[in-house]
């Protein structure tokens, strides 16, 4: 199966302490994996590298099936949402839209998304709240929403989990472990070591800013199996999340 | 004591009297400083939010100039571009000296130094999430440029603000380039400095008192804006 994205010879410095050297990393399309590590290991690094955000000092990141396309185009088959995120000033569905937007997308289409996204992550009708009046939860439901809703290639996620209630966890660890399913490639960094196994995710292990282990641990694809791309975004009947 | 009051109250009187000459000098100061300072935030946002975005060799000392620049004396600029706008000067043919226009100029010279500082204070007071998120959203690095000015929006206008303050109480500038014609380049404050030595203090007072209205007015503009 021909990768989705690979990293040869990374090399990020960040101050004088700390850089992440990544010799070579390979990414199969509509899979989940899991980026574990201790804190400082380089975890959130390695997910803007690959989230295309700053071109590496050193060696390169590329999508492949898109290497001919300019690095703003490459970057919309990728999202990235991260630990604490921003929402825009505005409502929720205007933080939404904003991928949307930059896609061409409007009209009824891009309202039909907004709804679908949002019932997915479990906040029906909140499309009008003002984003700056939400939650920590709510912010996090939203920043995955925002995201869902422009339908990556890659979404990936720094430690998803973190704010979210045990309630919520195992919705939105549903809505994780079928994301697969819709086409998409998931990358989440955590902490709690039992969450791969539990979402049949590969472990990334990282460490001082190298990779301690590249092999895949917990082999969950079958690549006989799901083939296809299912319909997009049906609502999860997800309580809480 | 009484000569205050006395004045406060002609002042007053000229105000609501609608005085035909208090109009044009009130409507000159404010289409030359509203010129300016839209000429200026032209230059001076772009300027200020790429400063504080992009590194490059020669960017600290750019900064340093233009902190330099922010206390620029108004008559330093009126004395520079009344050289370059006098018969002899490069700009002499298009006898722009002793217009409006000049003055605009000499204004905007002196607001883009304000804005730009204080917009690159916007930028770099941001929350340093704002660019990644609207880059990991799929836009480009100027779609995310025009994101974050949305997001520093109230930082905007109030740099906005300092600047059209810069230019609506200066003096040097409009009288040097202006030359304080009457019903064409008289500004309030080269009027009130005019009017004061001709000893007609309660005109001067009224002029001072739309000068500050007119101050308070941009204020609670932006309170407005702020509490949205």
């Amino acid at each position: 199966m021909e990768s989705l994205i690979h990293l040869r010879d990374l090399c990020i410095r960040q101050g004088e302490n700390f850089s992440l050297s990544i010799e070579h990393l390979e990414l199969l399309p509509r899979r989940i994996y899991a980026l574990t590590g201790p804190n400082g290991a380089g975890k959130s690094t390695l997910l803007r590298s690959l989230a295309l955000l700053s071109p590496p000092a050193q060696g390169c990141v590329s999508l492949c099936a898109a290497e001919t396309e300019t690095l703003a185009q490459q970057r919309r088959r990728v999202t990235l949402v991260e630990q604490s995120p921003y929402l825009l000033a505005g409502s929720v569905s205007d933080n939404l839209a904003f991928g949307l937007k930059l896609r061409g997308i409007r009209g009824k289409e891009q309202q039909g998304r907004i709804t679908s996204a949002l019932a997915m992550v479990g906040l029906d009708g909140f499309e009008q709240r003002k984003a700056n009046k939400l939650s920590g939860g709510e912010v996090q439901r939203v920043a995955l929403a925002r995201a869902l809703v422009l339908r990556p290639q890659l979404l990936l996620l720094d430690e998803p989990t973190a704010n979210i209630d045990r309630k919520s966890l195992q919705a939105f660890e549903e809505l994780l472990g079928r994301l697969p399913d819709y086409g998409v490639t998931v990358v989440f960094s955590t902490h709690d070591l039992a969450q791969p196994e539990r979402l049949g995710a590969e472990m990334i292990r990282i460490e001082n800013g190298r990779l301690l282990d590249e092999s895949p641990r917990v082999a969950k694809y079958n690549d006989n199996q799901q083939t296809e791309k299912k319909a997009w975004l049906k609502p999860l009947n997800a309580q809480g999340l | 004591m009484d000569y205050l009051f006395e004045s406060l109250r002609d002042a007053i009187e000229l105000i609501f009297a609608f005085d035909r000459e208090v109009q044009a000098t009130v409507w000159t100061s404010l289409y030359t400083s509203c010129a300016a300072i839209v000429l200026a935030a032209i230059v001076a946002v772009p300027a200020g939010v790429l400063l504080g975005l992009t590194r490059f060799p020669g960017r600290r000392l750019l900064v340093t100039l233009l902190n330099t620049l922010m206390a620029l004396p108004t008559v330093v600029v009126g004395l520079v571009l009344f050289g370059v706008f006098s018969r002899q000067g490069p700009l002499g043919s298009f006898g722009l000296l002793f217009t409006p226009v000049a003055m605009i100029a000499g204004q905007m010279v002196l607001a883009t130094p304000v804005v730009a500082h204080y917009v690159l204070a916007a930028v770099k007071g941001s929350d340093a999430r704002i660019m990644n998120t609207a880059l990991t959203l799929g836009a480009s690095r100027f779609q995310a440029g025009v994101q974050l000015l949305r997001e520093i929006r109230f930082g905007v206008i109030a740099a906005v603000v300092a600047g059209f303050g810069r230019v609506i109480a200066e003096v040097g500038v409009a009288m040097m380039l202006g030359g304080n014609i009457r019903g064409s380049t008289r500004t309030m404050t080269t009027a009130i400095a005019l009017e004061t030595s001709k000893g007609e203090f309660a005109m001067g007072l009224s002029l001072g008192i739309v000068l500050l209205s007119v101050a308070l007015g941009v204020n609670l503009f932006l309170n407005l804006l702020q509490q949205r």
